[in-house]
């Protein structure tokens, strides 16, 4: 298929998707092609000092050489481009449109991000948001439903999840990580729950979901505003607006203030989801807490079960918190002139790393819910067992027989999340080679 | 005047600001009372039915002995067992609270009650509430880490006379997260404001460089897209309101000029981040265990144990409303710089250059953001409350900016009398003050 794009209310998230991660083509459609044409005599006015104008020239071509991402952003990057062109207001010709569209029938380069933070780069900007969030929904609905499963392993009674508390709370992100759990736990057993209440780990991790859903909904909005934003550094203003002689303006719409706040946030939200998550794996690990199995062995096998991989997440967690340092506006300045650069890269490169240590904690909780349920002989709410399937499909319970490579095994768990988080779907990277 | 509550509708950042800031007074309505009353009832049903059923601090010990079983016969002592007076460890040091932010905490602490969602007897609600009648404790700002917020708690209701609490009375005084709703109410409160000034004094700024207005441009609003950016534009226009258009200065325009608006409007979001964190947090129920009323597969009501003491909102707000302070405060210093670069005789009054900067560097160490504790007490109380260092983080950034807009004021003021200029008309009062002296005390 073919994104045909006719004015900025055609760049949507669901569009971003269908150019940048399925690789459909975009044409410009006949209102976009009128509106270019007419303004082709106007293309790149220069500002006074033309500073504006080099800008975006340098942007586009950055934008089109694909220099510092990988091939979906630089896709996406092209495509939230041309929001700002096919209005006519950016001094950009149809004939460089069409270049650019043209540019998206083919393979970009995958290049892997670099250091450079820099003007003139608010469609990369929109097109880095646009990337996050896309994966931080399914990353979240995944998170949300491991954390199910770890409260069906621990038996964690199921009053902190209540109905009633959607109410009290009054707080609709976290009513919607309320409502996310109870969907997971239909039907979930009283029988064999803690008559007492769970640690805390347990109680609050509706609201700690609920802070992730606000920090993917600032992403979320932050991208669907910047993807069809006007960016450019110099615009003309036709019609209403501009009066009978139109107006050129110069208005720093290359920087992009609301995407890196944005991931900033989405990556502290990462990094407290993975210490309550680590919070639970220690919990289930320790049988004063659980009353479960010491470290979940079985006779025959390593005594120490899963304890080590309580450690490991502690590691996951530490590298999640320091990930989460937000991208500001630098303090030093190289220049008089380009004295406020936009930190949305490093903004980017945080939230990617915090994530990457998310799934690395939600898989080590998703083996040692399942090595609980494993040692007790049981099942979790019928909603959560493809989950559990899944895990035993990449990660089977360590039950003493055989010689395994575990470290192997939970690395396959982390990259299957990850993935999960570009497609929406958990997928044995092993088992689809094969 | 006295604040009447009956319902949680009433917990709102208007009424907080007249009791916490005005020092009024607060009752508890007839409504209120008589809705306690009938939920007390039907708990005390609910317990009575079963003693032996587990109700987190009434029939069980608390905190990492929540597995205790306490005795039927022994539940009305626990109950009052339970005392933030005399021996009970907490937190010192690090100064204290400012006292508006605990008359805060106490006001915020009733929403629990009003809806009988606590399980209490009014009479546990009108001692709260009376505490408000005079002066309160002092709460430190160092040690203040713990699941939950029972350690603040513990200061800020010190007074609370508790040696007759029945069953289920001790946890609504030391659960829930009445704090966090309080720290993010008093910064909401503050935080516009500071937002108001800043933008003020950047405007001046604007005047002073004789910056372009086109990035401020209406029109530039619906283009970009974002409410919040909008906001920001709509009110440097305002400032800039009569500006005259001649004799701006078009070559070479630094971005700490042309993205202002830009940076401006991540304060708006974050200020309004900050609001509604408090609104929400004011009217919410947060008690463990909660107790909910009789419905009809739960004739006798049921208590549920959860994590309404750990309010996830706050401090991410918190953290936003620092880093954008700290942006700004990069923003301003630029743009003093800037003026000095433009005016030699701005560089003798606007203090020396690594001061400035210092307060750049101050501002993004303060908004370096405030996580979940890595560190654990016990494996049962096993995540922590950081809002404490969230709300003194915020408080530091917002002091580096507040020195970083004077001293943009007193430069800004020096560059337009240097140069002959007047600042657009909405300006006039604030160039007046910074020429005359008064704006240098104020930064």
């Amino acid at each position: 298929m073919t994104v045909v794009v006719n004015t900025r209310d055609d760049f949507t998230l669901a569009n971003f998707r269908r150019v940048s991660y399925n690789g459909e083509p975009v044409r410009l459609g006949d209102h976009a092609r009128r509106v270019l044409a007419a303004s082709d005599h106007r293309a790149a006015p220069e500002s006074p000092s033309g500073d504006g104008a080099r800008r975006d020239g340098q942007a586009a071509d950055d934008a089109i050489a694909g220099r510092h991402l990988d091939e979906r952003v630089v896709r996406g990057t092209v495509f939230a481009c041309l929001a700002g062109w096919v209005t006519g207001e950016t001094p950009v010709s149809l004939a460089t449109a069409e270049r650019a569209t043209g540019l998206l029938d083919g393979p970009l380069p995958p290049v892997l991000p670099g250091g450079q933070a820099g003007v003139g780069e608010a469609a990369c900007a929109a097109a880095l948001a646009a990337d996050t969030a896309l994966q931080a929904r399914h990353r979240l609905e995944h998170a949300e439903a491991v954390c199910a499963l770890s409260i069906e392993a621990f038996g964690a009674p199921l009053g902190a999840y209540d109905q009633a508390l959607d109410e009290l709370w009054g707080d609709r992100h976290e009513t919607a990580a309320l409502e996310a759990l109870r969907r997971h736990l239909d039907g979930a057993g009283s029988g064999d729950r803690r008559f007492h209440q769970p640690p805390v780990s347990y109680r609050i991790i509706p609201r700690v979901l609920g802070q992730a859903e606000r920090a993917v909904a600032g992403v979320e909005k932050a991208a669907a505003v910047s993807l069809r934003s006007v960016t450019g550094d110099v615009l003309y203003l036709g019609g209403t607006a501009g009066g009978p002689a139109g107006r050129v303006l110069r208005t720093g719409g290359f920087y992009n203030g609301l995407a890196y706040p944005a991931l900033n946030a989405l990556s502290a939200g990462w990094a407290d989801l993975a210490l309550v998550a680590e919070r639970q794996v220690t919990a289930l690990n320790t049988a004063e807490t659980s009353g479960l199995p010491v470290n979940l062995g079985v006779p025959g096998a390593a005594r120490s079960g899963t304890y080590a991989y309580g450690w490991a997440a502690s590691g996951y967690v530490e590298e999640a918190r320091a990930a989460a340092t937000p991208a500001l506006l630098p303090a030093a300045v190289s220049d008089p002139h380009a004295d406020a650069l936009s930190p949305t890269l490093s903004a980017y490169r945080g939230q990617r790393r915090a994530a990457e240590c998310l799934d690395g904690v939600l898989a080590i909780l998703m083996i040692v819910s399942s090595q609980a349920l494993f040692v007790t002989g049981r099942s979790p709410a019928e909603p959560l067992r493809p989950w559990l399937s899944f895990t035993r499909s990449v990660f089977p319970p360590i039950d003493g027989t055989g010689e395994r490579d575990l470290s192997a095994d939970g690395g396959r768990l982390q990259q299957a999340l990850g993935a999960a988080a570009l497609t929406g779907r958990l997928v044995d990277a092993r088992a689809a080679r094969a | 005047m006295t604040v009447v509550v009956n319902s949680r509708d009433d917990f709102t950042l208007e009424n907080y600001r007249r009791v916490s800031w005005g020092g009024e007074p607060v009752a508890i309505g007839a409504q209120a009372r008589r809705v306690m009353a009938k939920q007390r009832a039907d708990f005390m049903r609910l317990l009575e039915s079963d003693r032996t059923q587990f109700i987190y601090g009434v029939t069980s010990s608390f905190g990492p002995r929540a597995r205790v079983t306490i005795p039927p016969e022994e539940q009305r002592a626990h109950a009052r067992e339970f005392s933030f007076r005399g021996n009970w460890a907490r937190g010192f040091g690090g100064g204290h609270l400012d006292e508006r932010v605990v008359r805060g905490i106490v006001f915020a602490r009733l929403a629990n009650f009003v809806a009988g969602n606590s399980k209490a007897r009014p009479v546990v609600a009108e001692r709260v509430a009376a505490l408000l009648g005079g002066p309160v404790p002092p709460v430190p700002l160092d040690g203040q880490v713990g699941a939950g917020e029972v350690l603040p708690l513990a200061h800020a209701l010190a007074g609370l006379r508790n040696d007759d609490l029945e069953e289920g009375e001790a946890n609504p005084i030391a659960n829930g997260s009445p704090v966090s709703a309080a720290l993010a109410a008093d910064t909401a409160l503050l935080a516009g404001d500071r937002l108001g000034h800043a933008g003020q004094v950047l405007a001046l700024s604007v005047e002073a460089w004789q910056a372009p207005l086109d990035p401020y441009d209406e029109a530039v609003d619906e283009l970009g897209g974002d409410d919040d950016e909008a906001s920001a534009r709509a009110a440097l226009r305002g400032y800039l309101s009569g500006a005259s258009p001649d004799g701006r200065r078009a070559d070479r325009v630094p971005l700490c000029y042309l993205i202002l608006a830009s940076v401006l409007g991540q304060a708006h979001r974050a200020v309004a981040g900050v609001a509604e964190a408090a609104r929400v947090s004011l009217r919410s129920v947060t008690d463990n265990p909660v107790y909910l009323p009789p419905d009809a597969r739960h004739p006798l009501g049921r208590v549920a144990s959860n994590g309404g003491f750990h309010n996830a909102m706050a401090y991410p707000a918190l953290n936003a409303l620092a880093a954008a302070w700290a942006n700004l405060t990069v923003l301003a210093v630029q743009q003093v710089t800037e003026l000095r670069a433009l005016r030699p005789e701005v560089r003798a009054v606007a203090g020396p250059e690594p001061a400035l900067g210092g307060l750049a560097d101050e501002a993004r160490a303060a908004a370096l953001p405030t996580l979940l504790p890595a560190a654990v007490n016990d494996p049962q109380d096993d995540v922590s409350m950081p809002v404490f260092s969230a709300y003194r983080r915020e408080a530091e950034a917002a002091r580096c900016l507040d020195r970083a807009v004077g001293a943009l004021a007193v430069a800004a003021g020096q560059a337009l009398s240097a140069a002959g200029h007047r600042p657009a008309p909405p300006l006039a009062g604030l160039f007046e003050s910074v020429a005359t002296g008064r704006g240098r005390g104020q930064a």
